[in-house]
């Protein structure tokens, strides 16, 4: 038996090497193990109920989504081979492929994109990204009419990706729609419609997919296998990228690693790939605390610190400037925004100005949070840079994560070095900071207690607007008066790198990093 | 201590014995003055070398020895020489303050314990297990990250974990004592519990409590590299532990900024360990006869 096994095995493997040596370079290649790791244990596998990027990335290989995104911001067909907006905005039309089917053999229907919606509404924690979707309804089982209160050109970021899983009804509906966020099989025997299905979910060790033979796309996905080691530890993630321990990784963000890694001869190391994920790093400051209240006082804060420094040493290049709530790749981005240029004079004038005078070598105190170990360093210039213009600046250290998170939902701070991501269209990532009815609704949400009824304005009207010129003039507005009025000190984007070995093809550098579906990637022999 | 010193007019002064048996020790005599120079260095160093250790001085990375920087600079171009000075200050600091409370909590548990015996013994020397069965480092990591990371906590954090060895051998040594013949005269003759405890018994115990707590400094202070190195210290502070947390992800770019400040707290906890030492010899009865 075993030798046949191994007899077998040589055979396959040679007839492998064989198609591949036909194959031209660019030609992808059916089988193997692709080995990637996450860098902290998901606490779900099902996006439709969880964000974050450690569940992205196995949710967006097990379910598959109505639409996908080319590396142009271009919708792609995926569960939906073709879609209609009305002219009026208020009706979405998504006709499904005719062939996709589930984990277990049932169909793909429209009622199970109707079921979907309802449990992302009731459980995903953005809000925003299906509140105007009334109802949906299914005429016929390969199509779903989405019916809207308002147009929602969000909408179609928000059907791609990692945030529109489409669960079959007949397994996740057993039970009230929010116990959908508990369900049992949100972590085993996971059944979705997506290239890959779940072998093993192993807690803190590993998460095992392999390919799904019935997948509705002819000849997808290439690989046979992923295995998705779970590595919490930076270091050993880097050693086990330079052993070529792993294949592949994304969302590595560390800069010591990222240096380190694109010396290693055969690993590719990019930063190409995140524009929808959208991170950015930022000084948030309360706009609703002592001195922080005159944007002067924030002004000043901006022409003191040197976002110079942060970019060349403090990130060691590997971050990009970010001027305003929009990452630099989004389509929406507009960089021609006032920018704060370090400058002390003025800094030191506009604080005399605010009525905060030098005694002594300083004006005045304040306290700076940071929420996790990597960004103290940060912190730490912040202080030593406000030194300079006669602000004193306290660190406060959080026992732990949910202490910060804790403090910034409470606007219990000054100042505190911050990660945002903008999670595909500004309505899902980027309104939550900057919306005056968002204010000090846990972290995450507009913890500076900003306040701009002409920001709330335009982007109430962006949100609605779904001629694609208006509202990239509307967000320009909006990128101006942030700039000018700085709730937040924009500095960089967070740089999260996708680290592959010369074997991979075709890894998945569009906007949506690993969180969405890797059936084009392959392994070369 | 004058007392004694009258009524031994004839012998020499145990002072001084302990003192030329300590002075036998040369290892401990050499680790007892380069102990004394770091010390003068924290004290004084500060004014010697006036340096912000906050301050960004130069650009980061800069190696030692080069642009005038002796130390080099961290990675946000600070002086590391001028952190180090400043950070002897809180090491040594938070090294003495937790070596006297848990000191101070370790005698007082023992002396009662082994003076009044029978069921407040049983109380407080399971209560001294418990202490001593915790897992230590996580036990004060627990007590930082609740009340939060001042310098003051992680004193308190540091002490309240170790002082069950104090309170054993204080426990030991009274039991020991306690049924001598000068107490029992002491007793005789009317004096009270607390005057038999602390001016009768606890001068005679005091000799392997001293040695034990020159030893605690050293590894209260080993301590606090540890919670620093873990991130749990004091950010507006600096001190030895924090100054390798803080760059250790640097470590394969510039490891000197590591490297000084762990030799820091090398050479002080073993100038400490080994004027233990030394306090031992000096202070053990059962080696002057030697």
């Amino acid at each position: 038996m075993m030798k046949h096994l191994v007899k077998g095995m040589i055979v396959s493997t040679v007839l492998a090497t064989i198609a591949a040596g036909h194959a031209l370079a660019d030609d992808p290649v059916r089988g193997g193990t692709l080995i990637t790791v996450l860098g902290s244990n998901p606490r779900t596998l099902n996006g439709a109920v969880q964000s974050g990027i450690v569940t992205g990335y196995p949710t967006a290989q097990l379910f598959a989504s109505p639409l996908r995104y080319d590396e142009d911001w271009t919708p792609q067909p995926y569960l939906a081979e073709s879609w209609d907006v009305s002219d009026d905005g208020l009706t979405v039309t998504l006709n499904l492929v005719k062939n996709a089917v589930f984990h277990d053999g049932q169909p793909v229907t429209s009622a199970d994109i109707a079921f979907s919606v309802e449990v992302i509404k009731a459980n995903h924690p953005f809000k925003t990204m299906f509140a105007p979707v009334e109802t949906v309804e299914t005429p016929d089982e390969h199509t779903a009419v989405l019916k809207l209160s308002r147009p929602h050109p969000a909408l179609m970021l928000a059907m791609s990706g990692q945030l529109m899983s489409i669960l079959p009804r007949h397994i996740y509906g057993d039970g009230p729609i929010e116990a959908v966020k508990t369900h049992p099989r949100n972590n085993e025997n996971v059944v979705g419609s997506g290239p890959f299905k779940l072998v093993e979910f192993k807690n803190g060790e590993h998460v095992i997919l392999e390919r799904f033979d019935d997948f509705f796309i002819e000849g997808r996905p290439y690989l046979d296998k992923i295995v998705m080691r779970i590595i919490p530890d930076i270091a050993a993630r880097t050693i086990a990228y330079e052993n070529g321990e792993l294949h592949m990784g994304a969302f590595e963000s560390n800069p010591q690693m990222v240096n380190r890694l694109k010396k290693v001869d055969g690993l590719e190391v990019t930063p190409e790939g995140y524009g929808a994920i959208g991170p950015l790093d930022w000084l948030a400051m309360n706009t609703q605390r002592g001195p922080l209240k005159d944007v002067r006082v924030r002004k000043a804060i901006a022409y003191a610190v040197d976002k110079n420094f942060i970019q060349k040493a403090l990130m060691q290049g590997t971050a990009a400037d970010s001027r305003t709530g929009i990452h630099p790749d989004s389509p929406f981005y507009f960089r021609e925004v006032e920018i704060y240029d370090v400058d002390l004079e003025k800094a030191n004038s506009l604080l005399d100005e605010a009525g905060f005078p030098m005694q002594d070598g300083k004006r005045f105190d304040l306290t700076i949070d940071f929420g996790w170990p990597g960004v103290k360093p940060q912190v730490e210039y912040v202080r030593a840079a406000l030194k300079k213009i006669g602000i004193a600046v306290e660190v406060r250290a959080s026992a732990d994560f949910p202490t910060w998170a804790k403090r910034m939902g409470e606007m219990d701070f000054d100042m505190s070095w911050d990660t945002v991501f903008n999670w595909g269209d500004p309505v899902i990532g980027v309104h939550r900071t900057y919306v005056s009815d968002n204010v000090g609704k846990g972290v995450w949400s507009n913890t500076q207690g900003y306040a701009n009824s002409r920001v709330d304005e335009i982007l109430a009207l962006a949100a609605v607007e779904s001629d694609a010129e208006k509202r990239k003039a509307l967000y320009q507005e909006f990128q101006t008066i942030i700039a000018d009025e700085l709730p937040v000190y924009h500095t960089n984007t967070l740089p999260y790198h996708t680290i592959y070995s010369g074997k991979v093809g075709n890894p998945p550098l569009g906007i949506w990093g690993t969180s969405t579906p890797i059936d084009m990637t392959y392994l070369k022999d | 201590m004058s007392n004694e010193v009258m009524t031994t007019v004839r012998a020499r002064s145990p002072l001084a014995e302990a003192w030329d048996m300590f002075v036998r020790n040369h290892a401990a005599v050499a680790a007892l003055i380069v102990l004394f120079l770091i010390t003068i260095g924290a004290v004084a160093g500060p004014y010697l070398y006036p340096t912000d250790p906050f301050d960004m001085v130069w650009s980061p990375f800069s190696p030692p020895g080069e642009h005038g920087f002796l130390l080099g600079t961290d990675y946000l171009g600070r002086d590391l020489l001028a952190m180090i000075i400043n950070g002897a200050r809180v090491s040594l600091l938070i090294g003495l303050a937790a070596a006297m409370v848990s000191i101070f909590i370790g005698v007082t548990i023992g002396a009662v314990a082994g003076f009044y015996r029978g069921w407040v013994e049983e109380v407080l020397m399971r209560t001294t297990e418990f202490f001593q069965v915790l897992p230590t480092l996580l036990f004060s990591m627990v007590l930082v990250a609740l009340f939060g990371a001042s310098l003051a906590m992680i004193t308190f954090a540091i002490g309240v974990v170790s002082w069950t060895a104090v309170a054993r051998i204080t426990r030991a040594e009274f039991l020991r004592i306690r049924e001598l013949e000068f107490v029992i005269a002491s007793r005789a003759s009317g004096a009270g519990n607390a005057k038999l405890m602390f001016t009768v018994i606890l001068p005679n115990a005091m000799p392997p409590i001293i040695v034990q707590s020159a030893l605690m400094v050293g590894t209260a202070i080993l301590f606090e590299a540890g919670l620093s190195f873990l991130g749990l210290t004091d950010p507006n502070v600096v001190s030895w532990g924090q100054i390798i947390g803080s760059n250790r992800q640097y470590i394969l770019d510039a490891s000197y900024t590591v490297t000084f400040p762990g030799l820091a707290i090398f050479i002080t906890v073993l100038c400490i360990s080994l004027i233990g030492d030394g306090l031992n010899d000096a202070l053990n009865p059962k080696l002057r006869q030697r």
